[in-house]
């Protein structure tokens, strides 16, 4: 029998092959985070050492400058083809959004522009179901309508690892290759794989950023865990949401799903 | 993946009536064994407060604003978490009727099923309905929680009562109930501990129930299947990604090819960044193959001892999910493994009351039932019955839009199906020639087709096939145009209009298209080709390369046209046999391609067939 990470790798493979077959012009999110580069590892193991599409960095102009140069020498090293992508400013979103959450839907906003300009009709973006409340509900292939909006009540079917895909030109589908996973998988396959993560990840002065978002709407967590190791067993025994750092998700009940209805990853 | 202790994770699924208490029920178990983190707690207060209840257990699941303030599930849902022995996923599934689909997409990637019953309401329609979908999805036991039972002064004759029906009920479904528990997810009793209220009950707590429940792995069968999902190249290589779904591969392993009915070596695995020896069940692998062989998308390999069935129609049982109802020679799109194919329902067999069990006295099914139906496709399809292999055998539908349907494959008890097995022995090739098919198109870069132009004399398919030969062919495509008229000139010189020779006639061009494909070429054959029969008997040749382009412009269009005054002769009387004056035109009922040449130009018509041509058959 196959392991749980063996599992869910297999898992995520299948579905990244499924969908650079089945949409044309698909394109990775790589929000520089955890997740993002067990995403790109997976694509690599998906297509044999060689991406076939662009990275997308929606830029917020506003992550620690870690993460910046984390970027830039992994493009690099992973041979990477980069799509920056920028963020209105925040006058430009929607007032009646409590200001955290506001800050975040610039970044709804830059993917949205770029979706259109480059006209991707596939967006791979990951997310987990064990985040948080409304990623749970999610699909593997999720449609937006051009507008960017996730019709929640309407969700299409999904089974037996069939989808379909043929909507119209205005739609996009968003791609979730680690919506099985979890935080703890995450960090066992990125010991098992040795991927790289930004040093933000680990305690320094007793705090460490768990989840990494804008830095002035992400907080830092009390943890001791100085490396992948010490995280794994931290994560054994936390009582605390993976999320809880990040100011956005505990302003008022609904605003995830406000944000995520909206198109937020 | 080295070092890996990592122990598998199963999923529980949870079904039931609506409001029967399933994602209370998550809800309280995650609560009992300290599974709700303390933010998530203080959260789902404060949620609960709002809608003027102290804690509702179900908020942990039900994170949609709708289903809060509704107080019901809308859509499927996961949660995580872990007991002292191992891990699960829950799999929280809507119960209201309306969300049927929400229901199915939740439970099909569920290694464990929950049935829960509320002892209060007894057993309800979607009990019923939950029950056989779990049935079709694969499921052969459950665990039966009786949930509500503080509600009935914690009775044992009312557990007894309700467990008696469900599992009456379950039986004749074939469905074995694993462990009945009575609940309370509302008291909390007898999900981690025994309860004190029910002192006859001597099973075990819900919790110890899961911790040793054995999961049965989904597929034991050593029979090689590889669907193929994808084609790389990769510098000289061309490699065959895929998913096992059964059996296990490794270099050298000897593989048969559906449809194409090729044997051949794996050379090579190709995996990133580096391969193991041998690959199981469940793997995502590359393989590279010792000879040049046709292989597409869709394709299915499998061992030479026992490959699965090809079959151009079979049975099904299917769970409808569309409000539109199913139209007979309607063309709708079927998934299956990883291919797709075009395909009609031909008949409705039956359509099941989930209640009695017996047929429902309509003709037409509506949302949500589950029928028996006859498909039938115009490719062959490999496929497995469903008793034999449970992953080759489930297939989806969809139609222009959306998935209507999806359904498992019944070939196994329908001994008139048989004679399709046959159909493997006709599809294999002499391979006489010296230099073979593929080496030809290795050489041009492309596969041999052909592209059978069907339509009313007049409608426009030797223009168009004159126009698209010449295009294709400054593209350095091999490609020549056979057309009915002439080849009448020659070949079919001794031929005239009778029905007897117009079926010769076609026959003796769909040979001669043969023989160009074997030479590597993409025929384009312009041909009135009037009868349905006969064009399936073409088609019958090469099946799997044979395109259905129908040409089509009403015969007002094409009287009008009348390029070559044949109309005005046939109105006179002039000509017998004329097709659409006095003979007959049967137009296609699943054409892969229609042209409409009173609505598109010929230039639109020409960059349509071309496109949908280098589409097919490039390499």
């Amino acid at each position: 029998m196959q392991s749980n990470l063996n599992k869910l790798e297999n898992e995520s493979i299948f579905i990244f092959r499924q969908a650079y077959r089945s949409i044309p012009n698909v394109a990775l999110l790589w929000s520089l985070g955890k997740d993002s580069n067990v995403m790109i590892w997976l694509a690599f193991k998906a297509f044999l050492g060689k991406i076939p599409f662009p990275v997308v960095h929606v830029d917020t102009g506003k992550k620690f400058k870690e993460m910046y140069s984390f970027r830039d020498k992994y493009v690099k090293k992973w041979g990477l083809s980069l799509i920056k992508g920028s963020c209105p400013s925040i006058d430009k979103i929607d007032p009646s959004l409590p200001p955290a959450a506001r800050s975040a839907a610039r970044k709804t906003e830059g993917l949205r522009k770029i979706i259109k300009e480059k006209n991707f009709r596939g967006i791979i973006a990951g997310i987990r179901r064990d985040e948080q409340g409304t990623r749970a509900k999610e699909r593997i292939f999720s449609p937006r309508t051009d507008s960017g909006t996730w019709d929640i009540k309407n969700q299409p079917p999904e089974f037996w690892d069939q989808s379909n895909f043929n909507y119209p030109k205005s739609v996009h589908v968003r791609i979730h290759p680690l919506l099985g996973w979890t935080e703890i998988d995450i960090w066992e396959y990125i010991k098992c794989e040795k991927i790289p993560v930004v040093d933000l990840y680990f305690s320094k002065n007793g705090k460490r950023y768990r989840s990494l978002g804008d830095e002035d709407i992400t907080l830092p967590v009390e943890s001791a865990a100085k490396n992948v190791d010490e995280i794994i067993e931290e994560l054994k025994i936390s009582k605390t949401s993976e999320r809880s750092g990040r100011k956005m998700d505990h302003e008022e009940e609904n605003v995830f799903e406000r944000l995520r209805s909206k198109g937020y990853m | 993946m080295k070092n890996d202790k990592n122990l598998d994770v199963p999923k529980i699924v949870i079904v039931g009536h609506v409001d029967h208490g399933k994602s209370s029920f998550i809800g309280r178990l995650l609560y009992e064994i300290g599974e709700i983190q303390e933010e998530k707690y203080r959260e789902l207060k404060k949620a609960s407060q709002k809608r003027g209840d102290e804690f509702e257990f179900a908020f942990l699941l039900d994170a949609l604003q709708d289903e809060r303030d509704q107080g019901i599930t809308i859509d499927t849902t996961r949660i995580f978490f872990k007991t002292k022995k191992r891990k699960y996923v829950f799999i929280d599934a809507p119960g209201h009727k309306e969300f049927i689909r929400n229901m199915i997409t939740g439970a099909a990637s569920a290694d464990i099923a929950i049935l829960i019953v509320d002892v209060k309401e007894g057993i309800k329609q979607q009990t019923k309905k939950h029950s056989y979908l779990l049935k079709l999805l694969g499921f052969e036991k459950v665990i039966t929680l009786y949930n509500k039972m503080d509600k009935v002064g914690y009775s044992e004759s009312k557990f007894l009562n309700i467990k008696f029906k469900l599992e009456t009920f379950l039986s004749k479904i074939g469905i074995k109930s694993y462990s009945s528990i009575p609940i309370s997810s509302r008291k909390g009793d007898n999900i981690v501990t025994l309860s004190k209220e029910t002192a006859w009950y001597k099973g075990f707590p819900f919790i110890k129930v899961l911790d040793e429940y054995k999961i049965q792995e989904n597929e034991k069968s050593e029979f090689i299947r590889f669907p193929v999902q994808d084609i790389y190249k990769m510098g000289d290589k061309r490699i065959i990604v895929g998913r096992i779904e059964s059996g296990k591969i490794k270099s050298g392993t000897k593989l048969i090819f559906l449809p194409s009915n090729e044997s051949v070596n794996v050379k090579t695995l190709e995996v990133w960044p580096k391969a193991k020896k041998e690959y199981e069940v469940g793997d995502c692998i590359g393989i590279t193959l010792s000879d040049q062989i046709f292989v597409d998308k869709g394709n299915m390999a499998s061992d030479i001892k026992n490959p699965p069935k090809l079959t151009n129609r079979f049975e099904s049982r299917v769970f409808w999910l569309s409000k539109k109802k199913i139209f007979f020679n309607k063309k709708y799109f079927m998934k299956i493994n990883t291919g797709e194919y075009e395909v009609s329902i031909n008949k409705i067999k039956k359509i099941i009351d989930v209640e009695s069990l017996i047929e429902k006295k309509k003709k037409n099914v509506e949302k949500n039932d589950i029928c028996e139906v006859v498909i039938h496709s115009s490719e062959l399809i490999p496929m497995d019955d469903y008793t034999f292999n449970k992953s080759t055998s489930r297939f989806c539908l969809l139609d222009e839009k959306e998935i209507v349907a999806g359904g498992i494959v019944d070939i196994g008890n329908y001994p008139d199906q048989r004679e399709y097995k046959d159909n493997l022995k006709q599809n294999i090739i002499p391979e006489n020639y010296a230099v073979s098919e593929i080496d030809r198109s290795i050489k041009y870069n492309h596969r041999p087709g052909i592209v059978w132009l069907t339509g009313l004399s007049g409608a426009g398919k030797s223009t168009i096939s004159k126009n698209v030969e010449k295009r294709l062919f400054q593209k350095n495509i091999n490609v020549f145009t056979l057309d009915g008229d002439n080849l009448r000139i020659g070949l079919n010189k001794n031929l005239d209009f009778s029905p007897e020779d117009r079926t010769e006639n076609i026959r003796r061009t769909a040979e001669v298209a043969n023989l160009f494909t074997k030479a590597g070429f993409i025929v384009l054959v312009s041909l009135i080709s009037p009868y349905r029969s006969e064009r399936k008997k073409a088609r019958d040749i090469r099946p799997e390369i044979f395109r259905e382009i129908y040409i089509e412009a009403s015969l007002e269009v094409c009287s009008k046209r009348d390029v070559k005054g044949l109309y005005a002769k046939a109105m006179k009387g002039e000509i017998k046999n004329f097709t659409g004056i006095s003979s007959p035109y049967e137009p296609p009922e699943m054409p892969n391609l229609i042209i409409n040449t009173s609505k598109c130009s010929i230039e639109e018509s020409v960059e349509k067939l071309e496109k949908f041509i280098i589409k097919e058959f490039s390499f």
